[in-house]
């Protein structure tokens, strides 16, 4: 005899009734856990855009490169992702979520915060310029806030962010010449994206209760043509797709684009 | 006599179980009156189905539930032209139902400025069902897709931020989004999420063909039809695999020798070994979707069939299918099989999709 573990009808019912339940909202709430000691604290990050020893601005002023070349700047944008601290016994805390853009035309997002942070005392932070792969991917309903497609950081046509975009004009050059260098891609071997590893200086990074310390960092321009690889600006390719040249930017802007100016302990 | 105590006894069991599901159920329907009405309008989307000859949706149902409203609002803005940046080309403009969402006769499409694009503009179906989009494979998700031809200059010229900046300026708009995703901004995810509700939609899979595989009344091929379909399968289907005729690989099917103006999936993964490799498109109303090939250089059947038989030129990223024992370049056709072969590749027109009114402009 043959066992039939759930009738026809009940099958239905079931069905029906996850059919039902799934168009309801979810409104589930969590419950509400208040610790009696706080175990996180906030560390907060601002990003000074720099060219060379000069505060970048976007209204003309040309800049000298070491090499006696000179340029201006009319777009700087970049994004920060991916924040890890990390402490002298070698474990870390990687802050989930957290993608932010970079865009020099609007002073108030070269400042963030990132909470949450575990109490501790941590000896090195680092940070991927750009964004993960999974998430450059991932669903548009996804993709709000600084990674919204809607920021023009975003290559419909490879889908993916742009990680870094820097626009201006050589002005060393007779006639001058646009400097175009928007880097992404995430595919083998054209793979843009890079973590930075600024040095803490041998400072120590106190994350408390009470105690909220902020990192303020230089973003020098000119370290994004001149590190591993230097490129001359006025041979620099108009750069608006994955390649080996944007990699070698990306790798340049990684290794020492970003330096760690002060902490503020707060 | 155990066993069939046993057995009462888990009957009465499910009795229990069935009683106690049939009231929760009861109060569900009692609170979920507008589950019900969903459920109706989502019947009357077009193409919300799963053809029992297809293989499973990548794009599911349960991603984007598909619904008369949005619908109707991805429609609106599938054939709006106020979406380009000089108010002169939609996504209708090059995707034209009539001709299952291809170009009729365009080799190549205007953009604004009658600049033209790069591609001919492939036919739009079954898009549930892929995995990835556009000849070079590009984008990776059908929500995702529409911003390619909305940002490309050749296009339709609107960076996406001007797009929502438009759509939020229009009164009527704000009000058909609010319906849906309530009061607030027109933003990205509504936008793009609304517009897959209608490609989405675009379901081709009642051709004769379709009719004949799935035993349904009208499903009778003739004995050329059925001969053509053999030597489709014997010579064509490696590469147009499937219920959806393309195995959605990236091939070089030997057009060219050199790629200087289009490298295909290599624009994309920067490899050489992927010049001049374009993804394998699907048959279906194939003999309504001309011109053909990734730049639309042939414009009949018999010309593919053409080049496929004595046209296909060598490179170093050929495709090996290409390339016969004994050094021969292509698939050798005879013109008895070249006819057969059109023969069956006409089965596969869906005029229940080519003249679905429901996928036409809307009513301004």
């Amino acid at each position: 005899m043959k066992n039939r573990p759930f009738s026809p009808f009940l099958l239905f019912l079931f069905a029906t009734a996850s059919l039902l339940s799934s168009c309801k909202k979810d409104g589930d709430s969590q419950a509400v856990v208040s610790p009696a000691q706080p175990t996180v604290g906030t560390v907060s990050f601002e990003m000074d855009n720099r060219v060379g020893a000069k505060a970048l601005a976007l209204d003309g002023t040309a800049y000298p490169t070491a090499h006696g070349e000179t340029f201006t700047v009319t777009t700087l944008e970049y994004y920060v992702s991916n924040i890890k601290f990390s402490k002298a016994d070698g474990t870390s805390y990687a802050a989930p979520g957290e993608y932010h853009l970079i865009n020099a035309a609007k002073p108030a997002t070269s400042s963030f915060a990132v909470s949450n942070v575990p109490i501790g005392d941590y000896t090195g932070v680092s940070f991927v310029v750009g964004v993960d792969s999974t998430t450059t991917k991932s669903d548009p309903l996804a993709l709000t806030g600084d990674l919204n497609p809607a920021n023009a950081m975003y290559w419909a046509w490879a889908t993916g962010h742009i990680f870094m975009k820097l626009e201006g004009t050589v002005t060393s050059t007779s006639p001058t010449k646009p400097l175009t260098c928007h880097i992404g891609g995430y595919r083998a071997p054209y793979n843009a994206i890079v973590t930075a590893s600024p040095s803490l200086n041998g400072s120590t990074l106190l994350v408390r209760a009470d105690h909220s310390p902020k990192l303020y960092f230089s973003a020098d321009v000119l370290k994004m043509f001149d590190g591993v690889t230097y490129f001359a600006l006025s041979a620099f390719p108009p750069t608006m797709a994955p390649s080996a040249s944007s990699v070698q930017v990306a790798q340049n802007y990684a290794a020492g684009m970003f330096n760690v100016e002060r902490i503020q302990a707060n | 006599m155990r066993f069939a105590k046993l057995l009462l006894a888990r009957r009465q069991l499910l009795a229990r179980w069935q009683l106690a599901a049939g009231l929760a159920l009861g109060s569900l329907l009692a609170a979920g009156t507008s589950c019900e009405a969903d459920h109706d309008r989502l019947v009357a989307v077009p193409g919300s189905h799963q053809p029992a000859n297809f293989p499973a949706m990548v794009y599911g149902l349960d991603k984007n539930a598909p619904d008369a409203a949005t619908f109707e609002l991805g429609r609106r803005l599938f054939y709006d032209a106020r979406l380009s940046s000089d108010g002169t080309v939609s996504c209708g403009s090059c995707h034209q139902a009539s001709v299952a969402f291809a170009h009729a006769g365009q080799r190549l499409s205007p953009g604004v400025s009658g600049q033209l694009g790069r591609r001919n503009a492939p036919a739009l179906q079954n898009l549930r069902w892929h995995q990835g989009f556009m000849a070079d494979g590009g984008v990776l998700g059908l929500e995702l897709q529409a911003l390619a031809p909305l940002t490309d200059r050749a296009e339709m010229n609107t960076s996406l931020a001007d797009a929502l900046a438009k759509l939020n300026a229009d009164v009527a708009y704000r009000q058909r989004f609010a319906a849906i995703y309530g009061p607030g901004t027109i933003d990205t995810p509504q936008f793009l999420r609304a517009l897959a509700q209608f490609t989405a939609a675009l379901t081709s899979a009642n051709s004769r063909y379709d009719h004949y595989v799935r035993y349904e009344a009208g499903g009778t091929l003739t004995s050329q039809e059925l001969g053509g379909r053999a030597l489709f399968q014997a010579k064509c289907a490696s590469c147009h695999a499937t219920e959806l005729f393309t195995d959605e690989s990236f091939r070089n099917n030997g057009l060219d020798r050199t790629f200087p103006r289009d490298s295909g999936r290599a624009h994309i993964t920067a490899r050489p070994t992927d010049a001049g490799r374009f993804k394998v498109p699907s048959l279906r109303n194939v003999a309504r979707t001309a011109p053909y090939m990734h730049d639309g250089r042939f414009g009949t059947l018999a010309q593919v069939l053409a080049h496929y038989d004595h046209g296909v030129v060598p490179s170093r990223t050929l495709d090996p299918l290409l390339r016969q024992p004994n050094g021969q370049l292509g698939i050798p056709l005879a013109a008895r099989e070249q006819a057969d072969l059109l023969a069956f590749l006409n089965t596969l027109t869906d005029n229940d999709f080519l003249t679905d009114h429901r996928l036409l402009a809307p009513q301004p």
